[in-house]
């Protein structure tokens, strides 16, 4: 009965505001997926079928920008809890890969086909999560880039040689290409068929779990440590001043860039000039 | 164990001599006039047929042999009654030689008909001797084309079409529309039994009369029948100084070229189907009634009716096209039948080539003379060559749209492919077939290939070929002259006003990206193309193993 409830025991694991961030990733992340990729693949039938499902390719474009909008958004929200965790309560970036995880993985792999007994005892983050966060980073900023580039093609050729817009394009549909097989293949398997992971809508983990995947993390907590580092009240009331200073003022001028780049170029022309050639124009003298 | 061995080896050693047995005596039966080869059973009589090897040559017979089997009816109905024989022609094609006895005695020569005939009235006894001498003809048509020669020894003056005749390439014989054995009578003709026939030949050849119900009123009302002849009319109507006064004043010739009218399509020196001055006309006396029409051009669109009573398909298409909305609309200046073919001149419409477009220069003669300028105008009117595009092939014949419509700027790249996208086509003119896919690939053709025509909205506001490439000033690429090349970025601001001067590269030119064109996007794909597969395997090969692990402690650990 004692291993029941203790395998039951819920352990902290995400706070509100990276559950938040999650579910814009999620939200903007699939829209831009389902918008994007029938683009891509417009030659075939499924790809022409999506498009016409959501509404046309004028209306699956300009759904596919406004998810861009709120995913650049979400990471420049991501930006400022990156930026308060550093500055106001001075945490380690646990997030930053090393040497421990290749062995890690190594390790995992080696339990799994049965040659080593042992799962191996992983961090808060373990290194297949860094490489979905660091991925997703990566891939965030190759579509941040390409996108703007293909959004603004007449600003991206003003200071860059032309053939970066379809060098853009290409790069803009196979990263897409990668990252949708990425969370696929990867993701869905390790949060959703594996078993199932709570912890981004609960913010806790059960005690299995963190066994599993956390063993280090979880030896930390029971042995009397903070989930998350503590700081002084007094000091933190000052940090946070200057912590919602430059938020404000880096806020606004990261989100005009944002909107900028959405609104500044006028690509093309909206209108087709008329056409109205004389048609009509009988000979005067019949031809045989 | 050892006995049951060779007891089975035994049996299969028995099976075997049995078959090789069984195969000697197959071989023996089956070969070739080597014994009997067919069991005829004639009224409970049982005949033994010795026949010849087949392609075996079989001298020619002189006149004094004397015939094996009397050649009555009665003998070529006990073989050619029920048979599956055929005769093979060297060309390939077979005819089966069974003749439906029972659709032989309803047809027009058959035992119930006012003429009855005797199969040897029309397979010459000579030729029909039994066993019959092996076919000389190459293949099915020559042979029909001399079967049918036969009907002429009792219909002298054929039929009063001038269908083309044996002779001709694309010979229409009396058995094509008549049938063979189950010949029709003219009034079956006329109730429409059998003019599917003629349907079908002229369907194949896109021309009149496609309606086989239409045809057997024409046929009951006379078309093809005896009717004042041409010659008539043109006894009066070849004389210089005849004139139609209308009652708005035009005054028009009616005097026919007796030469041209000849010459035409519908004339007596053509190998189609010949029409009568009164198959238009209708039986026209004289002094002929006064013209209802009170104008020139009304009388001309008042005329055409009597092309749709033969081209009625082609007919109700030109109603539907822009020529057609433009009449209803009030516009009786909008070409018609007449105002294309001609009307007693109608020449063959497509021949030479170059009349296509020179029809079309009739009326849209600034068109035309950019279109002469043009890559494809240049080439149909100066060399007639049969490759390239005239009017009508991105136009469209009879059923011509409004180019102008949003359907069918979208629709344009894919016209354009038909032809550019044609390997075997292009090959010829060291064209590279790429360009239509590699627009596909690009943002413009990704639009163009996802606007919906159901939605009337739709806009294709992105580039399609002749925005670039023009219309019907298309020139090749390599021109001197070209405004795409040279110009590129002009062209590119047509659309984009505020393109620079690094803009223009950003089009691949229609180049599939490789080392050589478009490097930076060939790097980018190739990156992906080991990116991709690397992760996905790498991804997948963690699932894989992860699968292995619970596997393995479910199924195997419990043991433990």
């Amino acid at each position: 009965m004692k291993t029941i409830v203790s395998e039951q025991q819920q352990f902290p694991r995400f706070r509100i505001g990276a559950r938040i961030e999650h579910v814009i990733l999620l939200v903007t992340f699939t829209i831009l997926c389902l918008t994007g990729l029938p683009q891509k693949y417009v030659e075939s039938d499924i790809g022409a079928w999506m498009v016409n499902l959501l509404g046309g390719i004028d209306t699956i474009r300009l759904i596919h920008r406004w998810a861009a909008f709120f995913l650049i958004a979400g990471s420049i929200y991501h930006l400022f809890t990156a930026f308060y965790r550093m500055y106001v309560k001075r945490e380690r970036m646990r997030i930053l890969p090393d040497l421990q995880d290749a062995k890690d993985a190594r390790d995992t792999v080696l339990h799994n086909i049965g040659v080593k007994d042992d799962h191996p005892k992983m961090r808060k983050f373990n290194f297949g999560e860094k490489f979905e966060y660091w991925a997703v980073v990566w891939g965030t900023g190759v579509m941040i880039i390409t996108g703007f580039m293909l959004l603004n093609p007449i600003a991206t050729t003003s200071v860059l040689p032309g053939e970066v817009i379809p060098a853009a394009l290409s790069a803009h549909g196979w990263e897409a290409v990668l990252a949708a097989s990425a969370i696929i293949i990867w993701h869905l398997y390790s949060v959703l068929v594996k078993q199932f992971n709570p912890s981004m809508w609960t913010g806790k983990l059960p005690r299995k779990q963190m066994e599993e995947e956390h063993a280090l993390e979880l030896e930390r907590i029971e042995a009397g440590g903070d989930p998350w580092r503590r700081v002084e009240p007094r000091q933190k009331k000052q940090r946070i001043r200057v912590y919602i200073i430059a938020t404000i003022v880096f806020g606004i001028a990261l989100l005009a860039l944002t909107v900028w780049i959405f609104t500044f170029e006028e690509t093309a022309i909206t209108t087709m000039p008329p056409v109205t050639p004389e048609v009509f124009v009988p000979l005067a003298t019949p031809v045989p | 164990m050892h006995d049951r061995y060779r007891q089975n080896r035994d049996k299969l050693s028995i099976a075997l001599i049995v078959l090789i047995i069984i195969g000697v005596l197959a071989t023996l039966l089956l070969w070739p006039g080597l014994v009997v080869a067919e069991e005829q059973s004639v009224d409970g009589a049982t005949v033994w047929v010795k026949l010849p090897e087949p392609n075996a040559k079989v001298a020619p017979k002189s006149q004094s042999d004397e015939p094996v089997h009397p050649p009555t009816d009665l003998a070529c109905r006990q073989c050619h009654g029920d048979t599956e024989r055929e005769i093979e022609f060297p060309s390939g094609e077979s005819l089966p030689v069974v003749v439906d006895l029972e659709s032989l005695a309803n047809s027009a020569h058959g035992e119930q008909s006012e003429s009855p005939l005797a199969c040897n009235d029309c397979h010459a006894p000579v030729d029909y001797q039994f066993p019959h001498e092996p076919v000389t003809e190459d293949d099915l048509r020559q042979y029909q084309v001399a079967r049918s020669a036969t009907c002429e020894r009792c219909h002298q003056q054929p039929h009063i079409t001038s269908h083309p005749g044996p002779e001709s390439e694309n010979a229409v014989l009396c058995t094509d529309c008549h049938g063979a054995h189950d010949t029709l009578t003219t009034v079956q003709l006329q109730t429409g039994e059998g003019t599917g026939a003629c349907v079908d030949c002229h369907q194949q050849r896109e021309v009149g009369l496609t309606d086989s119900v239409v045809l057997s009123q024409l046929i009951r009302d006379g078309l093809f029948t005896d009717s004042p002849d041409s010659d008539y009319c043109l006894a009066c109507h070849v004389r210089e100084d005849l004139t139609i006064t209308f009652e708005n004043g035009d005054v028009v010739s009616a005097t026919i070229d007796r030469d041209n009218f000849h010459d035409s399509v519908h004339g007596a020196d053509n190998s189609w189907q010949q029409l009568e001055c009164a198959d238009c006309h209708g039986k026209l006396s004289y002094p002929h009634e006064p013209i209802e029409a009170t104008s020139y051009r009304q009388y001309s669109l008042d005329s055409n009716q009597r092309c749709k009573r033969c081209h009625e398909p082609n007919f109700e298409k030109a109603l539907d096209s822009v020529h057609g909305e433009a009449l209803n609309e009030g516009n009786i200046e909008a070409a018609m039948c007449t105002d294309c073919h001609g009307a007693h001149d109608t020449p063959p419409p497509s021949e030479p080539r170059d009349r296509i477009s020179h029809t079309c220069q009739q009326c849209h003669s600034t068109i035309f003379d950019t279109y002469a300028e043009s890559v494809h105008g240049a080439d149909l009117l100066e060399e007639g060559n049969p490759d390239v595009a005239t009017c009508i092939d991105c136009h469209g014949v009879h059923d011509i749209n409004n180019p102008t419509t949003e359907l069918a700027r979208a629709r344009s790249p894919q016209l354009c492919a038909d032809c550019h996208a044609d390997e075997d086509l292009m090959a010829k003119y060291d064209v590279s077939t790429d360009v239509f896919e590699t627009y596909l690939h690009d943002f413009h053709g990704t639009t163009v290939a996802l606007y919906d025509p159901d939605d009337p909205d739709a806009l294709v506001l992105t580039a399609v070929c002749y925005d670039c490439h023009g219309v019907h000033d298309i020139r090749p690429v390599d021109d001197a002259d070209n405004s795409i090349k040279a110009n590129l970025l002009v062209t590119c601001q047509q659309c984009h006003p505020d393109a620079n001067d690094n803009f223009p590269d950003a089009w691949t030119s229609h180049f599939e990206p490789s080392p050589d064109n478009n490097t930076l996007v060939w790097l980018v794909d190739t990156f992906y193309a080991i990116v991709i597969p690397v992760t996905v395997g790498g991804l997948g090969f963690l699932v894989v193993t992860d699968i292995f692990r619970i596997i393995r402690i479910r199924f195997f650990k419990k043991d433990r």
